[in-house]
């Protein structure tokens, strides 16, 4: 659906000259979710301007079903895209208005771009609100219409720069739902957030990018297996034996009233399990990373030669 | 491209008449300064007197003057207002790319400009009991005016995409704006009589000239050098235009402002 190879983007000249993007290559499929986090300034915006064609790469190239947007401007119809930092919407139009002017903007038949349109409204929960201009609807409201807009061509690629920024957590909660929902009619995502949490509850794969360079791309659940240390944490109800908590211990774990901790191998953990029999579990839990954990691990540690 | 037309006329006017004080207003001021050329009061009109001494053509003079004023300025005026408020990047996404859709907006706002220049003069018509009259053939040279105002407006629109703030530049382009309309350089002699088909709009304004002021029928070999004089830079602003999208794209700032 989206295949980036090799994009960099220098600006300026001499001692001005800055590499904001360096060598990024980016795959996503059908229906898939690409969270692509990165510090402040690290070159997510700049990579996403370059693959909507708003920013003409130094070197590499864009395609979008098999469509270069620099060359072909026919490749935009595939790409849907709400900007951070930008209203994307005409304050003064309703949802109604704006969605079918975007429409024929990219090329869809008026009428359809009109049925279209409303039937976006529908689903968004918008309906009541189609004839109210944008700038009298709350922040969570124009987000929605915004994403509305950026589907009425039916794009195959949808961009998302920071889609939850700034929203409180009920809209917040919306739109994660609506970005699944795309996401399961088959269309691709890229999706940049600072909100860690959000990245990790919808993205299929993750793509950390520091200073113009992608450090680490793989699916989100491996990655936070990755960072995952094998320690598992039970919790039991009531208190071991003497006889039980000396096998336990003799199998690597620790003991601390009700609390086990134990690192070893899985056939070890359940033989542990079997000492603990028939003391009720109350809980066993591995030790598991989180995305924001897996983030600063990554972009605090890679040393700056290795970029 | 009919759709495109029609959505960006549906969007001008919709954005125009949302807030019914900002019509109201807008159209009583333009109410008081053509009342006031209807009670003779000429010298409102600044440059207006370009186009002869009668009613009508102080009249037509003066709704020329600022129908290409902000026919020149609309577009460079109009990307600035669209990347402060945020839809500029999202207008650049179109598959119809950026000249065809400005081209677009500018029909669009043309031709809800000339709704208004037409409703106020039918009014004062009708207030005042004062009868105006121009020739159709007025609609030839007044085309190819607007077809050089519109490469010029493409032009300002380049200089808005690449250097950003541009309303410095727009004020002294009214200077020279001044000079392509009112200045008679169709009588002059000499090499300038040659040269004037190569400024902007000056054939054109020209023409009118001879049609409102001095009586003189159209000249048909003169138009159509005029007509080729708004071709051109029709084409040469468009072609700029093109290149400074190029250039802010190159450069990164499409959205700054």
């Amino acid at each position: 659906m989206l295949d980036t190879r090799d994009l960099s983007k220098v600006y300026g000249r001499g001692k001005q000259r800055f590499e904001a993007v360096k060598h990024v290559s980016l795959t996503l499929h059908q229906g898939e979710v690409l969270a692509f986090l990165g510090p402040n300034g690290a070159g997510k915006t700049t990579t996403i301007k370059m693959i909507a064609g708003l920013v003409r790469p130094t070197h590499g190239l864009v395609t979008v079903v098999g469509e270069d947007p620099h060359r072909q401007p026919r490749a935009l119809r595939h790409i849907g895209a709400v900007l951070e930092g930008n209203r994307n919407l005409y304050w003064r139009l309703t949802p109604e208005e704006n969605l079918e002017y975007f429409g024929v903007l990219r090329q869809v038949p008026r009428k359809v771009a009109h049925r279209r349109g409303l039937e976006l409204l529908s689903r968004f929960g918008l309906e009541e609100k189609r004839q109210t201009p944008v700038q009298k609807l709350s922040r969570g409201m124009q987000q929605k219409v915004a994403i509305a807009v950026a589907l009425i061509h039916n794009p195959k690629l949808l961009l998302l720069d920071e889609p939850t920024l700034g929203l409180d957590v009920e809209a917040s909660e919306m739109v994660k739902a609506l970005v699944r929902q795309i996401a399961q009619e088959g269309r691709a995502v890229l999706l940049t957030t600072h909100q860690l949490d959000v990245a990790e509850e919808l993205s299929d794969r993750v793509a950390i990018i520091r200073r113009g360079r992608i450090i680490a791309e793989q699916s989100t659940e491996a990655l936070l297996k990755e960072f995952s240390s094998s320690t598992y944490h039970l919790e039991v109800e009531g208190e071991l034996s003497p006889q039980q908590i000396h096998t336990v211990t003799q199998l690597g774990a620790t003991v601390q009233g009700t609390q086990i901790t134990y690192a070893g191998t899985s056939e070890n953990l359940y033989a542990l399990l079997r000492a603990l029999s028939p003391v009720p579990l109350v809980a066993v839990q591995r030790d598991r990373a989180d995305l924001t954990q897996v983030f600063l691990k990554l972009v605090k540690d890679q040393p700056d030669a290795s970029l | 491209m009919i759709d495109l037309l029609y959505a960006e006329l549906k969007r001008t006017w919709i954005q125009f008449i949302r807030y019914p004080t900002e019509v109201i207003s807008g159209i009583v001021i333009i109410l008081a300064v053509f009342y006031g050329l209807f009670s003779s009061a000429q010298y409102i009109a600044g440059p207006g007197f370009a186009f002869g001494d009668r009613l009508d053509s102080v009249v037509l003079g003066y709704a020329m003057w600022t129908l290409i004023i902000s026919v020149n300025n609309d577009i460079a005026i109009n990307l600035q207002i669209e990347a402060e408020t945020g839809t500029l990047e999202q207008v650049f996404l179109s598959p119809y790319g950026a000249p065809r859709v400005f081209l677009a907006r500018a029909f669009a706002s043309l031709a809800l400009r000339l709704l208004i220049l037409v409703v106020v003069l039918l009014l004062l018509m009708g207030l005042s009991g004062s009868r105006l009259a121009f020739p159709p053939i007025l609609l030839l040279p007044l085309a190819s005016l607007l077809m050089a105002g519109y490469g010029l407006a493409f032009l300002l629109g380049a200089v808005a995409l690449v250097f950003k703030r541009v309303q410095q530049i727009l004020g002294i382009f009214q200077f020279l704006l001044l000079f392509l309309l009112a200045a008679p350089l169709e009588e002059s002699t000499g090499l300038m009589q040659y040269l004037r088909f190569l400024l902007p709009m000056l054939p054109s304004t020209g023409l009118l000239r001879d049609l409102m002021a001095r009586g003189v029928g159209l000249d048909w070999a003169t138009y159509g050098l005029a007509l080729l004089n708004g071709m051109v830079y029709f084409v040469i602003g468009l072609f700029v235009f093109r290149w400074a999208e190029a250039t802010a794209k190159q450069r990164g700032s499409l959205s700054g402002y």
